[in-house]
Order: C-alpha cells, then structure tokens, then sequence
C-alpha cells in the first residue's frame, strides 16, 4: 500500500505508524464530566466499514502527522493532509 | 530417444548433460527437465503423496501436480520441484522423491492397499482415535508414508536479494495477449514491465504455432520481444512469477539463477520484486484441465496442450501411439499438431456426439481414427511403473479396448484468474466456455486474453493490443494501436463434461494430493459440501499447485452431487502467492546478523578495543562489561566493575538514549504538558528528572531535560523509547496544540554521551574540561547542565546527573569525538584506575539505587505506581493526569515499587517470581505481585531486587513469599527500602 | 557462501576496495563525513520570513518541498513541511553562520549526526532499486530532487545531484555502517568501488 504524503509524495506504507481514529478530539481535562469524556477518546473507538479518517505518522519521511481517508473494506485511500496545517 | 527430427525451439546445437536418478542423460538448451525427460523415454518421474503410485508428467506448465523432483544436491537440495518448468542446464542434478527403494519399486505403494485409512477426512477421523494411538501408531506411518520432498539440511550457500521497481503498466504474461499490450503501451511512451515466468516470451505462441500474418507464431513473438526490448521504456522480465497484488504494488520472484548450477559469482539466486505500477493488464492465460476417470493417473496420461507444447516448443514425441480424450475442439488441434511433427496419433476420443465437420474432415485425412460419443473408462498399464498400455473405452454403451503408450487428454480450459482474486473478487462462471473468468478485480488492474475468457488468437491479439493502448491513453500518453495482423483460427467449442461414470479404478480429481471422486462422495455424504469446506476435508487445491488442474472438476463434481450449479458452488478463495515462493527470497539480504540494521555506539571501536562484551539492546550493540584477564566469569567482572565505580570512578558510553533538542518560546509550557512535573520553571543551566504517561494514564517513558537557554531545552528520553516519544511528541505539537510555538530536532546521532560516575569523578572531569571551565560543586551544582569546551575546544555539554548513585556526569561531545572524549577521560582517570564498565553494572548501580529501568517502565504501571506520586503536579493539566484518576490506576492497593531481599543471603532471587503472603496458597486469588530486576549487589555482598507488591511501602520489614514455579523457588524474601545505597542521596550531591 | 557480505563484520565499516567480480564497475561510492550541517525549521508562522531572509543574507532560494536548492557554498534539502538540512562545502561553525535566519527558526547543529554517501556509476539505479522505495527514474525524481525515506530499513535523506547521474544519501552516523552493508549487499552483483573521501 501506497500512501499519499502531501509533501513526501506516494510512499510505502512501512514508513508510517498508525494511531487511528482521527475525528476524535481530546476532551477538556477541565470539564466535569472529563473522565467519562477521557474514557470515550481512549478507549471507546468507532471501527466503521467503509470510509475512515485516520492519523498515520510519517516517522520514515517528512514526520508530519497525516489525516488520511482510507476505506477500511478495500485500502483505498482517498486522500491526506497534513495535520496542523501548513507551518 | 523421442526427440523429434526438427520441430521445436530448443537449440539442438548445445546440448546438455543432465542427471536423474543417477542416471546420466542428455537434452538440449531451451529444454525443461520435464521435456529433457520425456525426450530421453522417462516417463515415470514420481510417487504420489498418500498411495506412492507411479506418476508421470501432466502438463508442460507451472500447474504441474506429478512431476516434483529434488533438483540439486546438498545444500542446494530444493524438494518439490516442477520438472516442467526446471530450466534444463548443463550437470542438473534431480532426484525423484517420495519413493523407497526405487522409483520403480516401491514397498509404499502398497499404501494403495491401505487407502481406505488415508481417504477424505484421514486426519481429521485419525485425531479422533486416542492420542496414545497417534503418537505411537499413525504419525509415524504417515510421516514415513505420506509426503513429498526433503529439504536441505545445511545452510542455503547461496544469497537472495529484494528491490522495488515503478511502472506506468505492468503486463502480466508475456502471450499473445501480454505481447500486444506491451507494445501498444510500450509504443505510447509508458513506462512497461512486461513479466512473463517462462524463460522464454511468447506463451502459447511458442507451444501452438499457428500463424500470424506470414510468420509461425513463435517468430512473431520473438519479432516482437525484440521490437520491446528496444524500446528504452520497457523492461522484458523473464523468469519472474508476479505472484500477489496488493493495494496497487505486485510482487514477484525472478528467478535470477535457478537455471544455472549455482550462481555466478555475486549473483543472487532470486530477488524479490515490489513492482508499484499505475495499472496492470493480466494476461496470464489458461490452464487445461484433466478429465476424471479410473487409472488417470498413469505415467503417460497427460494433458493435450502438454503434449502439443512438448512437440511443438520441445521437439519431443510423448508416446509411440498416442490417444486423444477430450470435449472440446481444442484437443483435436493438439492431435493434428503433434501428427503434423511427425508423431504417431492413432485415435481421438470425443465425449461430444458431434464435432465441427471440418475436425472430423481433418483427422480422416490425416488417418486419425476419430470416435465421438466414447469415453475412457478404464486404463492398463505395466507391471513395474505402471505406465501406461491400453485403453478401455465405451462407445454409446459398448465397450472396447485401444492399444496406446500415451493419452492426451482435454476437459477445456480454465482462465488463470487467480490475481483477479487477491482483493476479494469472485470468479463468474460462463456456461458457453464452461469456465470461471473474472469476477471483481483489483482497482488499476484489466485482463486480456484467455486470462478473461478469450480464446481466438486473433481476439486476444486485439483485446491485448486495445487494453494496452487504453492504460497507456488512461495515464495521458497518446497511443496508437499496432496493426492487427490475420491469424489462423481454430474451433474452441466444448461440452462441459467432468468425470466418467462408471470408470474402473480410482479415478483422481487432484493428483498432488491423491484426492479421488470417490473421496469428494465420502466428502459430500459426511456433509461437507460448501467448497471450503470440501477443500479442507478432502486436501483436494492444496500443496504446490494449489489445485490448478484440478480445483474446477472438485467443484463440479461437487455441485453434481448436491445438484447445484458450479455458480452456486462457487470456488475457493485464491489467496497470495500464485506459485510458491522461497522463504530466503523474502527476506533478501536481511538474514543472520543483518536481519536488521545494527546500529553502533560512538566509541565502539574503543570497547571493542579493550576486549567488552556486546549485547543487542534493541537495534543497538552495547557494551555488556569489559572482562579482565583471569575472571572467571560474568558476575566477577560486574562486581569489579560495581565495586570501581563506587570506591572511585567509572565510564560509560550512554550515546544509546533518544536526544531531542526542543527550541521556542513554547518550550516550557509544552514540557508541563508532556510530563507530570512542572519544567516550565526550570532554571536556565539546569536539568530535571522528568516522567510522562500515556493519555490512559500508565507510565511511557522517563528521562531527564534540561534547559539550555531561555527558549531552548534538550530532553533525554529512554534507549528503547527514542522513536516513539519522538512521534508522541509531534502528535502533541502538530494535533493537540498546534498553537505552540515549539520545533523539535532528533540529535541522537548528533552527541555522543559519556557518564562517568564514583567519588573521583569530578576530579576527571576537571581534566578533560577546557581551562577557565568550573566544574566545582558551586560552578557544576547537582542537576547542573551547562555547554562548554573540552579537549582543547571541542563543544560539550556537561550534565551533572547519576544513574548509579553516585557523584557523576554526562559529558556530550560531536559524534566523532566521542572515541577521543572516551581516550581522553581514560587518561584523565589512569591515576584513579578509571574502569569502563558496561550496562550489566550500570543496571547493578541502578537496582541498588531503587531507580526504575525497562522493567518497571512496562506499559502496566502508573507513576504511583512507580513511586512518583508525589511529582505529579497538580497545579496543570498533562497527558495522561485525567485517565491516572480513575479508580483502578488510584487504587491504593495496586502493587507498588519497593525493594526485597533474600532471607537467606545465599539465595540468588530471579525476575519474575511473584509475592505470595506467608502460608498463602498460590494461585491468581492470592497473587500479591512480581519481582521486576535483580542483581547481585557487590556492595552488600546478596542479590537484591526491585518489584511491585500490592500496599509494598507499607509493608517494609515483612517477609513475603517468592514463588517462581517457572524455575522451581520458592523462599522467603523480606520487603525493604528500594534505596540499598545512600538514600539519603548525599554521594550525589557532595 | 556467495554474499559479499559474509567475510565483513557487522561491527566495522567495510574497507575501501572493489566488491563483487573483477572487472566489472557498475557503482562507486564515496563515503564522508560532511563539512558542516544543520537542521532548520522554520518557527511558527515564520515561513515566508524565513525565505526571505536566505534570499536576502545568503542569496539561497529556499523550496519549502523536497527539493535541492543551492547558492554561496550552502546546499538547503527539503526534508518536511518548513524543514531543511543544510549543508556548507566548508567546516564551519554553521548555526553561526546562519544567525541572520535565528529569528525566524530552530537552527540545530548536526555535523555529526549524518554520514555521506555519494553514489554514482551506470549502474547506481539498479543498486538502488534494491532498497530505495521511491521512484527514481529521471521523469519522476530529477536531477535536484530529494527525498527523506527508509533505506533497507534505515532512515536517510537523499537527493540526486544536477548534472550526471550521482546520488548522495545521508545516513545517520549510527547506521553508517548498516547502510555500507546495504550498499555491499545490493551493489557487489554489478561491482561496486567503496572509496572514503575526507
């Protein structure tokens, strides 16, 4: 599998980490109720058939974090960007 | 000698020796072993898996079931070759297999006798008996009867490498097909890699030769190839199996060297393909199917596309009368070729009522005795190797008797789909071919000629041709399409027609794996009837052919007898690889010590040089421990090199640690976030000890930072953690908090770092520093971290930190000045008698010490765990503080870090055991804890040890049980302070 | 045993000399350690003033892609979004010499961390082919192109040199070794010259 780095252009997939889900936002630690909301980024993870935004970690290239699409039923990937933005 | 007088390719000016068997025979340049075989009279080759009956060659191809051979001898043995496609060269060395005493006589073959025991489901039914049974009883048997080749038993001599290749399109085949579609995208301008694993281009041009234009098809191909190989964006590969898709990247094998004795000198013997290409046309042609009868599995029972390819390409005559059997019209033209080379065709034998007039036109004038609506029924052969000798024959319900040596035989062909398969695609039967053609196929993948269905040469010509130009016109090159030459067509029509009823003899479905007709109807009455399950009950698609010649008559013969169609039936999956594939060549040169990069310490050499002992920490080679002359062991020179640190003082090369330089006006607030104490108020000049969790709260790396400058820190990180705190903490910068303003920059390579430790350590110091540089304990405080000059101006940054517990310091220089820094220090301490000391002391110092390690570090324990409760700061939020609340982490009564030691001085205590109460059973219920690190404390002269006890803080001075079932102890351990040595820190600070 | 790997110990870099059969010079590779090197990153939002200030103090056009761009003896490869490695032909104290970008980004000082590797000879694709997963034919990685990627299972950056057909490769220092190995292992089969050079 190829993967489309938005600087490093295609590259093996060996190159990158995986971590996931990639909709997920880290809850305020301040709120109250910021255990039960800790406990739902952590652990409690969507694995949806079908289309799937994901971070992948370019640690063999550019080492910029990726949101990419990937289709979890054919590895097809429909896209990536840099996380972050441009700096 | 059967070689025919002048057909063929193969090039009758070289020809070359061979062996089988012992037995020495000659064959010709472009010959396989199979065709070298059958040129010289050999016909039985093999003895098959289960019942060691005699088997000859079935095919010309890579589906071949029978004719597996160990080829080369030694450490190049190689079991379960294919002679039919084993390039023949000059001294090939094969051996047939599965065979005792002799090919010909075989004492197994009575397993025929015993085939009730081996039939469908044997291993399954057998398990069920009582295991005394069979370990003692059958296993044996069965090993000793059921099998195929031996491998080797030395070290492969020979070496396999791996390389990636990038193409606009990749063809599949070299056939008529592959060949049209190369040149049209070739032509184009796209980049091609045009793949074929015959060692000759062509396919079915070379085996068929019907016309094309005005040339034999053989001199079309090869007009062809050299038109391609001229063209400077197209690479021809020859001898290279493209065996697996994956998403848009193929693998394949070439086979760089199997046609040679042994490589030449520097040559690997394969090399593993990765071919990324934008699209991919798969023209790999079809595979001619057996027809099911009793005794088709006879030496000289093969398949009729064999026997043409063996006369055509080979010049080899397969029999001395030859008999056709087929349901197609594709037999009958093999028949006419092999009368037209000159070989002896007596009859063909069609299952069809009627045949195209102009087949039966065709055998009458070439004197071939044609019969329609007759099937074999039955076969005779030799008494010793069984080959065969006559035909019994049913012609609209009479029975009759034919003389012949050689059956060729036709059940139509199958479309070698597999590929299409490799990302889920199911295969579509067509009732009009009787065949399975693609299904689903992979994204950037077409198929062109008899791969799809397609069997008229000219269509495949054009359908080769067109795909090609449409994947070159796809990728924006302009493309014309080559003109399409006439071709000579032949009649493909068939009957589906699977297996005779009613035949004498075991009647074989799949040769390889001696799976019969009648182990599908055991297979079928006992309930397994879904395809996968029939594949697995019966062995039937297993093994080195995966079923090729025999998969499509299983499941017919399958859906007969359920009375399903072969659609409904459906086939088994096609999973990677197509054609077997060596271990050695995936791993390419990765093997032995370079199965992955070694990675070495600045001052290696130096260690090296004053005799340490390595070990592989990770990627790492570290230094062990530096053994003197006259030590008697491991253990002697670690407390020598204990004891020197602590009376004076030590060094050691600590390069190994991730080093990540931290720069910007954000630096401090990102650190309180990453770890649990505070650096933002970190003093310029100094350094911290600093620990950071996961986001669930567990501990995930410890280390200690300092500040350089006033935007600027550097960070330590673990040796085994340096890559993936690294890639932590550019997720907390460029997801979490892209607003801060903070760089990072990897320098592990950058420094060298070298500690020196022990009471004498600052005077060393104070040698190696520049004039002018205070090391004193007010210039250098503890936790001091300061760049200056050493050696005469070499920048350094000096860390006043200890792992050991004693007076010490991390001196970093450039990379390439850590062997001098290592020379320097030791001439600076000569008078001290400065010893090296490796990580088994340093991992001694540390226990004594109470600090925690890799051991402790484990993905399981919490900084409460581990004792840092108490860093935790509670004024900030920082990864992993919300999640280290919740109750189960907080529980008070989680197993804690504290330090043990042996009731009895004399016992050596051991990693892992775990804490039991006094008189507590051992079991889970009871289970208190584990020992984590031990070692020997030359200092107070008993093992000692680190470990996590539930409540341990609470509990110093009580004696608890450690239970080590794995080793066999069992004593009594008392809970101490893990500071064996000067907890109070005053050596540090002094 | 015919790896040319096998008589060569994993702990040393492989002599200079000639690898694979007698005559045959597909490749030849220089190691060396380079002159003076440092990473550059531009600070947060600092990109456009970064480029601005190479332009202007030292005349070097800074592509914030994986490219080569060279100017006044300084080589600037892109290796991230905002990153350089940059490379001077002279031992210098290089984070001094870039002062003037100080402002606009984190200058690291890196010497050390990298051993070069400058590979050229007909056939230095076809040795790269046996561990580079990046297309290198001339179409897709031109001359000035660059990339980071991992080699053989070691990281590098890399760039093909404008003007003939010459590769260099940046290996950490670590890995000097394992990435002589490779060049050993996947370079013999055509014959391969390793030379050190300063």
């Amino acid at each position: 599998m190829r993967i489309p780095c938005p600087y490093c252009g295609a590259r093996d997939a060996s190159e990158f980490a995986y971590l996931g889900d990639a909709t997920l936002t880290r809850p305020d630690p301040a709120a109250p109720d910021a255990a039960d909301a800790f406990h739902d980024y952590v652990y409690l993870r969507d694995n949806p058939a079908g289309a799937h935004s994901e971070w992948w970690y370019h640690s063999g290239g550019c080492r910029r974090w990726l949101k990419v699409t990937r289709d979890t039923t054919s590895h097809a990937i429909a896209g990536a960007e840099l996380a972050g933005g441009a700096k | 000698m059967s070689r025919l007088p002048s057909s063929g390719l193969v090039d009758r000016t070289r020809p070359l020796n061979f062996s089988f068997d012992g037995k020495n025979y000659r064959g010709f340049a472009g010959d396989t072993l199979a065709s070298a075989l059958l040129a010289n009279q050999v016909r039985l080759v093999g003895r098959s898996f289960k019942y060691h009956r005699p088997r000859g060659i079935l095919t010309a191809g890579p589906e071949e079931p029978n004719a597996l051979v160990e080829l080369r001898s030694g450490a190049r043995r190689e079991p379960n070759t294919r002679a039919t496609v084993a390039e023949l060269y000059d001294g090939l060395d094969a051996t047939s297999q599965n065979r005792w005493p002799s090919l010909a006589l075989d004492a197994l073959s009575l397993n025929g006798l015993v085939a009730p025991f081996l039939g469908a489901g044997f291993y399954y039914k057998t398990f069920m008996w009582p295991a005394s049974f069979w370990e003692k009883l059958y296993e044996p048997v069965i090993r000793r009867a059921a099998g195929l080749g031996r491998a080797a038993e030395g070290e492969d001599p020979d070496h396999y490498e791996k390389a990636n290749a990038f193409c606009d399109v990749l063809v599949i085949g070299a056939g008529p097909a592959g060949l049209m579609a190369a040149l049209a995208a070739g032509r184009a301008g796209a980049r091609v890699i045009l793949a074929d694993e015959d060692f000759l281009a062509g396919g079915r041009l070379n085996s068929d030769v019907a016309r094309i234009g005005d040339e034999p098809g053989p001199a079309f191909a090869a007009r062809t190839v050299a038109e391609l190989a001229s063209l400077p964006n197209v690479r021809i590969m020859t001898r290279t199996s493209v065996f697996g898709v994956y998403d848009g990247e193929y693998g394949a094998v070439e086979r760089v060297s199997d046609h040679l004795a042994t490589p030449a000198p520097f040559q690997p013997r394969q090399l593993l393909w990765k071919i990324t290409a934008k699209r991919a046309i798969l023209c790999a042609g079809a595979t001619e199917r057996p027809i099911v009868f009793g005794g088709n599995d006879r030496p000289g029972v093969m398949l009729a596309g064999a026997a043409r390819s063996y006369a055509n390409r080979y010049g080899v005559a397969v029999g001395k009368s030859v008999a056709f059997f087929a349901n197609n019209d594709s037999a009958w033209t093999s028949a006419f070729d092999l009368k037209a080379a000159g070989v002896n065709v007596t009859t063909l034998i069609d299952i069809r009522r009627e045949v195209a007039p102009v087949l039966a036109a065709r055998a009458k004038a070439l004197g071939i005795d044609a019969r329609t609506d007759t099937q074999v029924t039955g076969t005779t052969g030799q008494p010793i190797g069984g080959g065969l000798t006559g035909l019994a024959i049913r012609t609209a319900g009479h029975g009759g008797r034919i003389a012949a040596d050689t059956l060729a035989m036709s059940g139509g062909w199958s479309p070698s789909v597999h590929l299409t398969c490799h990302h889920g695609g199911k295969p579509v039967w067509r009732d009009d071919i009787a065949a399975f053609v693609p299904g689903g196929i992979p994204p950037g993948m077409t198929v062109a000629g008899a791969a799809r269905g397609t069997y008229g040469l000219g269509d495949i010509l054009a359908e080769g041709a067109r795909q090609g130009g449409e994947a070159a016109g796809d990728l924006g090159f302009a493309a014309s399409l080559p003109a399409l030459p006439p071709t000579e067509e032949t009649p493909a029509g068939i009957t589906a027609f699977w297996h005779v009823q009613g035949s004498k003899g075991p009647a074989f479905v799949d040769q390889q794996n001696d799976v019969t007709a009648k182990d599908l109807g055991i297979a079928f009455k006992e309930g397994f009837r879904a395809v996968e399950l029939m594949k697995r009950y019966t062995t039937l698609g297993m093994a080195t052919d995966q079923g090729r010649t025999s998969n499509v008559n299983g499941l017919a013969i399958m859906a007969e007898l359920t009375g399903a169609s072969i659609m409904e039936t459906g086939t088994t999956i096609f999973r990677p690889p197509y054609t077997p594939v060596s271990l050695g060549v995936l791993g390419g040169h990765h093997r032995g010590k370079d199965f992955r990069p070694t990675r070495l310490t600045p001052t290696h050499a130096w260690a090296a040089e004053r005799g340490a002992v390595f070990i592989e920490t990770g990627p790492w080679l570290r230094a062990q421990y530096f053994p003197k002359a006259g030590e008697a062991d491991w253990l002697t020179t670690v407390n020598r090199e204990v004891k020197a640190v602590r009376a004076s003082v030590g060094l050691i090369d600590v390069s190994t640690f991730g080093k990540i330089d931290l720069q910007g006006p954000d630096v401090g607030a990102f650190l309180d976030r990453v770890y649990i104490n505070t650096f933002s108020t970190l003093a310029v000049g100094k350094a911290r000890y600093g620990v950071m969790l996961r986001e669930d709260g567990i501990v995930m790396d410890d280390g200690t930072t300092a500040r350089l400058g006033p935007e600027h820190y550097v960070m330590t990180t673990t040796t085994a953690n340096a890559a993936k705190v690294y890639q932590h903490l550019e997720f907390c910068l460029q997801v979490l908090w892209p607003e801060l303003d903070v760089t990072l920059a990897s320098v592990s390579e950058q420094w060298a770092q070298i500690a020196i430790a022990g009471p004498r350590s600052r005077e060393v110091l104070a040698r190696v520093v520049d004039a002018g540089v205070d090391v004193s304990n007010e210039g250098l405080p503890f936790m001091g971290a300061v760049e200056r000059t050493v050696m005469g101006g070499v920048k350094a940054r000096l860390f006043r930190l200890s792992f050991s517990g004693e007076l010490g310091y991390e001196i970093a220089v450039p990379a390439r000045q850590g062997e001098a820094l290592a020379r320097a220090l030791m001439a600076a301490g000569e008078e001290f008698g400065i010893t090296p000391y490796g990580i088994e002391a340093l991992g001694v110092m540390r226990i004594e010490k109470g600090h925690v390690s890799g051991n402790e570090l484990s993905g399981q324990t919490s900084a409460g765990d581990l004792g840092f409760g108490k860093m935790a700061s509670t004024k900030k939020d920082y990864i992993g503080r919300v999640l280290a609340a919740r109750p189960g982490i907080a529980d008070p009564e989680r197993p804690c870090l504290i330090g043990f030691k042996p009731v009895d001085p004399s016992q050596r205590l051991r990693a892992g055991a775990h804490f039991l109460k006094l008189g507590a059973p051992a079991d889970m219920a009871h289970d208190e804890g584990y020992m984590t690190s031990v070692a020997h404390s030359p200092h107070l002269g008993h093992w000692i040890g680190l470990g996590l006890l539930k409540n341990g803080p609470q509990r110093i001075g009580e004696r608890v049980r450690a239970y080590d079932p794995v080793r066999g102890n069992d004593f009594e351990v008392e809970v101490c302070s893990p500071g064996f040595i000067d907890p109070n820190g005053e050596r540090l600070r002094g | 045993m015919t790896s040319a790997l096998d008589a060569l110990p994993v702990t040393q870099m492989p002599p200079d000399g000639h690898y694979g059969p007698a005559g045959k010079h597909g490749v030849t590779a220089r190691i060396f350690d380079p002159p003076a090197l440092a990473t550059l990153a531009a600070r947060h939002g600092a990109g456009a003033a970064l480029s601005a200030a190479a332009r202007v103090e030292l005349g070097l056009d800074l592509a914030d892609a994986p490219r080569l761009s060279r100017a006044n003896g300084l080589t600037a490869i892109g290796t991230g979004p905002g990153r350089w490695f940059l490379l001077a032909e002279a031992p210098e104290d290089l984070p001094a010499h870039l002062a003037a970008l100080a402002p606009h980004a984190a200058i690291t000082e890196q010497t050390d961390a990298m051993v070069g590797f400058e590979l050229s000879g007909p056939h230095v694709r076809d040795l790269l082919a046996k561990g580079v997963t990046v297309d290198l034919d001339p179409s897709v990685f031109p001359p000035g192109a660059a990339a980071t990627s991992n080699v053989a299972h070691i990281n590098t950056s890399f760039w093909r040199e404008p003007g003939d057909e010459r590769f260099v490769f940046l290996a950490g220092r670590s890995y000097a070794v394992a990435f002589a190995r490779f060049l050993v292992a996947s370079g013999a089969a055509f014959g391969l010259e390793l030379v050190h050079r300063g």
